[in-house]
């Protein structure tokens, strides 16, 4: 290449170029510029404790992400697709195609994780065993769309179960279409 | 220069301008192209690959033509080609009518790029005068491309862009064809200019790499204001200009350094540096992303200049090296997006489901009223698949916000943490292209540092 007279020494030029390059590198790693990504999602078959919950809708809130932590765990996905999957029906049929999961499956894997639900307010000490146990039994039978209506209004399910120590079958009359008698519940 | 030949520079200028433009000027407008003809993010990357392609395929055969047939006619018939394909590509209503266009275009402007180099130095007075205002030409018309682009697509439509280059291709070529039909009548045709050595094998070779990793650094960054940050073209077009400003200011040091082999290292170290610096932006700001387009925008200065001197120097005829300086740039180019488009179409959709899922895990972790949260959640979910497939805005699905002002305070806190998620993807989604970019950059230092003790 040709040389040539010039007021700054080529050598100068590369240097600082260098050393220029490096603080702004430097500089935006230091900022965090190599960890700026999403957040990593939780693995929903990790338990996932209860963080004392104090009113109905706090119960609600972690009953939800219980019974969607169970059901994603059990179908191998992110606790979140799930969630996503079952805001709308078109979606929830994307996402059965995309996995090759089948309403039966997906019933399952539901009924899986409000029983896991079921098991982690107890565990809190936010449901009675009293009202735990013949739930667990009565969620075990609920048909899909309605353990997906739980899923998302578990406040207002719950609202049904807190006056289970009163008329029980108020909650298991809303589950089943059969009521308590085809459940064998004492 | 005599004034009655300030017109025929002129025309000349702006026809290289005018070509050389068009190899970025849709760059801002691809975004638009790609929602209006419906295609992939891989489609929309060959309108602007195919014109390179072919210019890099069409630059060298176009020289030996226009020497041949005559400089000034081959030039006026190569912007009559270039005005006619414009009009095609406005006219275009699907991907492969304008890709087609888009060739025939690049055809054109290669014959008349490399015609114009070949009647500059007749018409400035000197070799040296031309091959100046030729690579200056080239410049401002590759450093205003995106800027003129993003502003009529926005004020106009991405089509304007190919309209506005019929009258002004046409204007060109009227000056030159008085050229051409006193080259017809005195049969003025191949210069008597004796071929004086080949093609620079490494400055050559560098350009292409460079070039690989500047049109990348601009591609890259319109797609992420465009598409990962959701800015308006017109908003991309002014933050993209610090780019080709930076270069002007560049320019100047230019003359400051004597040392050809050492601006081309210290502009390709300059270009590999702004790349990383936009690899690793640590936040989706815009004004971060100011300093690494400084520094690519004068390391492009020092880099394109001395390569382009080191590959015309001293060898005849310009035309001729001119076109494998053209041929190496857009080969370039080329390069760079097919080598980049597949890695960031892959990490743009691995992103953004990374990134729904945190937002997801943010609405089902947020302390918001269960009732509200569910509806929050179908209305993210219904932005998704309005969406189709980009990172959505997701501003909507928190309207109107709840009237209790604690629960408002916590839609609003949700909101942010939401769009920081899908900023967060959005934005680390081009990391990999753009260290890959850098690479390139880094690797044109080899060609570089052989070129002095192998002078091809």
């Amino acid at each position: 290449m040709s040389g040539g007279e010039g007021r700054i020494g080529g050598r100068v030029l590369i240097v600082g170029s260098i050393v220029v390059a490096l603080v702004l590198v430097g500089a935006y790693l230091a900022a965090g510029g190599s960890s700026y990504e999403p957040e990593k999602v939780q693995d929903p078959c990790q338990p996932r404790p209860w963080s004392n919950p104090q009113s109905l809708g706090q119960i609600a809130n972690q009953f939800t992400i219980s019974a969607l932590d169970g059901a994603a765990c059990q179908l191998g996905v992110t606790r979140e697709t799930l969630a996503l999957a079952l805001t709308t029906k078109e979606r929830r049929e994307r996402f059965e195609k995309r996995y090759g999961i089948d309403d039966e499956k997906l019933a399952k894997a539901i009924r899986a994780g409000l029983v896991r639900a079921v098991d982690d307010a107890e565990e809190a000490g936010a449901l009675s065993p009293l009202i735990a146990t013949p739930l667990r039994q009565a969620l075990q039978r609920i048909p899909l769309e309605r353990a997906i209506e739980i899923i998302n209004d578990a406040q207002g399910f719950l609202g049904h179960a807190e006056g289970f120590l009163g008329p029980a079958q108020g909650v298991l009359e809303q589950l089943l279409p059969g009521g308590l008698e085809g459940l064998g519940l004492p | 220069m005599p004034e009655s030949r300030r017109p025929r520079v002129a025309a000349l200028a702006l026809a290289v301008g005018l070509v050389l433009a068009d190899s970025s000027i849709v760059v801002l407008a691809l975004p638009e192209i790609y929602r209006e003809l419906n295609t992939s993010v891989a489609g929309v990357t060959w309108v602007l690959v195919s014109f390179n392609l072919v210019i890099a395929l069409a630059a060298v055969p176009a020289a030996l033509v226009a020497r041949r047939a005559g400089p000034a006619r081959a030039a006026a018939v190569g912007l009559a080609i270039f005005a006619g394909a414009g009009l095609a590509c406005g006219l275009a209503d699907n991907l492969s009518t304008l890709i087609v266009a888009r060739c025939v275009q690049a055809i054109g402007g290669a014959a008349a790029v490399t015609a114009a180099l070949e009647l500059l130095p007749a018409t400035v007075g000197s070799e040296r005068r031309a091959a100046t205002v030729w690579a200056a030409a080239g410049a401002t018309g590759a450093a205003l491309g995106p800027a003129v682009g993003g502003l009529l697509t926005e004020l106009v439509s991405w089509q304007s862009i190919f309209f506005l280059q019929v009258p002004l291709a046409l204007a060109a070529a009227v000056p030159i064809l008085t050229v051409a039909r006193h080259e017809a009548a005195t049969r003025v045709i191949e210069a008597e200019v004796r071929s004086t050595g080949r093609p620079h094998l490494w400055a050559n070779l560098a350009l292409a790499m460079v070039s690989a990793a500047i049109a990348a650094a601009l591609f890259l960054l319109v797609l992420l204001l465009i598409e990962g940050w959701r800015l308006s073209p017109i908003e991309a077009a002014v933050v993209v200009s610090v780019m080709p400003l930076a270069a002007i200011f560049g320019s100047r040091l230019v003359d400051l350094v004597g040392d050809s082999r050492s601006r081309a290292a210290a502009g390709a170290i300059l270009v590999s540096g702004g790349l990383a610096g936009l690899a690793f932006l640590p936040k989706a700001t815009i004004a971060l992303t100011v300093p690494p387009q400084i520094l690519v925008g004068v390391g492009l200065a020092l880099v394109l200049s001395a390569l382009t001197e080191t590959a015309l120097g001293g060898r005849a005829p310009q035309a001729i090296h001119g076109g494998w300086t053209i041929s190496s740039r857009h080969a370039g180019v080329v390069i760079g997006l097919l080598l980049l488009t597949p890695i960031f179409t892959a990490d743009i959709e691995q992103q953004r489901h990374d990134a729904i899922n945190a937002g997801t895990a943010v609405i089902l972790d947020s302390p918001v009223n269960p009732l509200l949260k569910i509806d929050l959640a179908e209305k993210v979910g219904r932005r998704l698949d309005e969406e189709r497939g980009k990172v959505p805005t997701i501003g909507p699905a928190f309207e109107p916000k709840p009237s209790d002002p604690n629960q408002r305070s916590e839609v609003e806190q949700l909101q942010s943490e939401l769009q920081d998620q899908l900023d967060r993807g959005a934005t680390h989604a081009f990391s990999t292209s753009f260290l890959l970019a850098a690479l390139l950059g880094l690797i044109a230092l080899f060609p570089i540092a052989l070129s002095r003790r192998v002078d091809l």
